[in-house]
């Protein structure tokens, strides 16, 4: 059992995060207090508090290309190293610069294990040739599980997903030209992204799994647009499925009132 | 034991097994689907003991192996596992029985949970099958038609290359996805710069040799400098003493005494060693009633002051500086007037004295 450990010194701190650490990884640190940061802001010149965040925004960056979410705990060691103690103050100008040059946005998917990932703070473009971003297939595999989870509620049966992925010419037990091995891209690679989860169905003999939605699907995928796709396939309106109508707008409204 | 155990299992009173005085209320009891409360003797009895369990082992069995079944939402299969599992408690004296209860709950409640799930999404009517079609369709799915009819059991038709590339540019804007960062112009292997090590060698040797033949000549150049003008000196005050020797009255005169007619080199040459006796105190120019200077030894070496060419001859307290140029035009006129032929100093080494023009 990990430890829980409260930071006494603790006023309010800049985001409303958690303070009590119980993750084994920075056991070490403890958010430090605004009066802390204060006083460590003092011993530094502006200059270098620039050249911190700038590393901090480069290492996040980089990590990024694997779309596997960053511990903080990683950005801590690496990076900020001695002036952990300035921690909020770095992260808040982190994620202003992300915001204002990148035009993405920092997020915090697990808030218990302090993991970010980066997601686009821009409007998505629909038209083809005006999106900037490069499109690669497994996008196109992924939606399909996502589309059908979210479809059915928010989890499925993993049978469900490869008789679907079957009729798609898919096949998990055989060596796909564009995917190789899918199984492995749908149980390890996407889930390691945090795009799915793969749990176990407690009581299953023999043991069967189910997939959901991972924590990077949901901040990253907009439910609306989506259900939006999907209905345009069945050339039918959103509306027709009202629980899934309204679970997207609900979701997405959430997620809004976040940023 | 027995007795404490009896009556605690009377406080049971969920499954419907209240104290004696419930007895009657048998038609209660029934409803809730337990016995009435005979107590006998049947909580000690390990037969029936063994006959729970194993009635326990397989509705537990039961449900997991007809699990689908259990899901299916059209039947009540359920519920009557549930009602079965009942039943058996109401027979539960013990505590071993009474866990594998437990364990049947923990699987009923699952699957419950399981259904209401299903029920919770069926109403919504999507099947992933059709579902299916419809992507194919938006893939571009060439169906081919063929009366043969050789449609396997994925369907007929092939999809194009670029079929899941075009799925993902339209699914592609649900996705607030960040772009990667990567180097616009890519990047490059920096490998390591090639030795260097083959040059540096090569340069060394020759260096070492050029310096060993650089001392043996400096050494003879130094030699021969100094002993030069020293031997000069020498020779000059050698002469104005033999001239002195001759003479004793007579003045020489300095002009006649440094010109060489021959050389002017020679004759500056003279003028700069004569200055090193004056400097040394071992002769002295004066200017005699003609205002024309000459030269003469001083008495003691080293102390006498030599008077300078414009002081008074007969000082000699002092010691005076002077000054003395020449250029070859005023000494061609110098030799015109005193009528010089020949040089009172004579050359001695082999010397070049190229007679400059």
């Amino acid at each position: 059992m990990s430890q829980r450990r409260v930071s006494h010194s603790q006023s309010r701190p800049s985001a409303s995060r958690q303070v009590i650490e119980d993750d084994e990884e920075d056991l070490s640190f403890t958010l430090p207090s605004s009066s802390q940061v204060q006083r460590g802001m003092d011993r530094l010149t502006s200059a270098e508090v620039d050249r911190k965040v700038a590393e901090v925004v480069q290492f996040i960056l980089i990590k990024d290309q694997k779309k596997v979410p960053i511990k903080r705990a990683d950005i801590i060691k690496n990076v900020i190293k001695e002036n952990r103690n300035i921690y909020p103050e770095i992260m808040k100008k982190v994620n202003m610069t992300f915001e204002k040059v990148f035009g993405l946005k920092l997020v915090e998917i697990d808030v218990k294990n302090h993991a970010f990932i980066l997601v686009n703070n821009l409007e998505q473009v629909t038209d083809r040739l005006a999106s900037m971003n490069p499109a690669h297939p497994k996008t196109g595999l992924l939606f399909v599980i996502l589309s059908v989870i979210f479809m059915k509620g928010g989890a499925v049966k993993e049978a469900v997903v490869w008789n679907t992925l079957k009729k798609l010419r898919v096949d998990p037990g055989e060596r796909h030209e564009e995917f190789g091995d899918v199984k492995k891209l749908l149980t390890d690679e996407f889930v390691r992204q945090k795009y799915l989860e793969y749990a176990r169905i407690p009581h299953t003999d023999p043991p069967e799994h189910e997939f959901r939605w991972g924590l990077r699907a949901e901040s990253e995928v907009s439910k609306t647009r989506l259900l939006e796709f999907v209905a345009q396939l069945h050339e039918k309106e959103p509306q027709n499925w009202p629980k899934q109508y309204k679970e997207a707008t609900t979701s997405d409204a959430r997620s809004s009132q976040a940023s | 034991m027995s007795e404490s155990s009896r009556s605690a299992n009377q406080q049971n009173g969920v499954r419907g097994r209240g104290g004696d005085s419930e007895e009657e209320d048998d038609e209660e009891e029934m409803l809730l689907g337990g016995p009435s409360a005979t107590q006998e003797d049947d909580d000690e009895d390990p037969a029936q003991r063994r006959q729970i369990r194993h009635q326990y082992r397989e509705l537990i069995n039961c449900v997991q192996q007809n699990r689908e079944d259990m899901l299916n939402p059209s039947n009540n299969k359920l519920t009557e596992v549930l009602v079965e599992a009942n039943k058996l408690f109401a027979n539960v004296r013990q505590a071993r029985e009474a866990a594998l209860d437990a364990q049947f709950l923990v699987l009923a409640t699952d699957l419950g949970k399981e259904k209401a799930n299903q029920l919770h999404a069926d109403g919504s009517a999507f099947d992933p099958s059709a579902f299916a079609e419809h992507l194919l369709s938006f893939m571009g799915l060439n169906r081919l038609e063929e009366d043969d009819g050789m449609e396997d059991a994925a369907g007929g038709g092939y999809l194009p290359e670029d079929a899941w590339l075009r799925l993902a540019h339209r699914a592609g804007s649900c996705f607030r996805k960040a772009p990667t960062f990567h180097f616009m112009l890519g990047s490059f292997l920096a490998e390591p710069p090639p030795p260097r090590q083959r040059v540096e060698r090569q340069r060394k040797a020759p260096s070492k040799e050029v310096k060993r033949i650089m001392p043996t000549q400096l050494k003879k150049m130094e030699e021969s400098q100094q002993e030069a003008t020293e031997k000069e000196v020498e020779r000059i005050l050698g002469f104005l003493q033999s001239y002195h020797n001759e003479n004793p009255e007579l003045p020489i005169s300095y002009y006649e005494f440094v010109i060489d007619p021959q050389s002017f080199s020679r004759t500056v040459e003279n003028i700069f060693h004569i200055s090193f006796l004056i400097r040394d105190g071992l002769a002295k120019i004066y200017l005699d009633q003609n205002k024309l200077p000459c030269i003469d030894l001083c008495c003691s070496a080293g102390f006498a002051p030599v008077p300078r060419e414009e002081a008074e001859a007969t000082s000699s307290s002092s010691r005076q500086q002077c000054v003395i140029s020449i250029n070859q035009s005023s000494w061609r006129e110098i030799i015109e007037a005193f009528d010089i032929t020949a040089a009172m100093i004579s050359s001695s080494a082999p010397t070049e004295s190229a007679s400059s023009q």
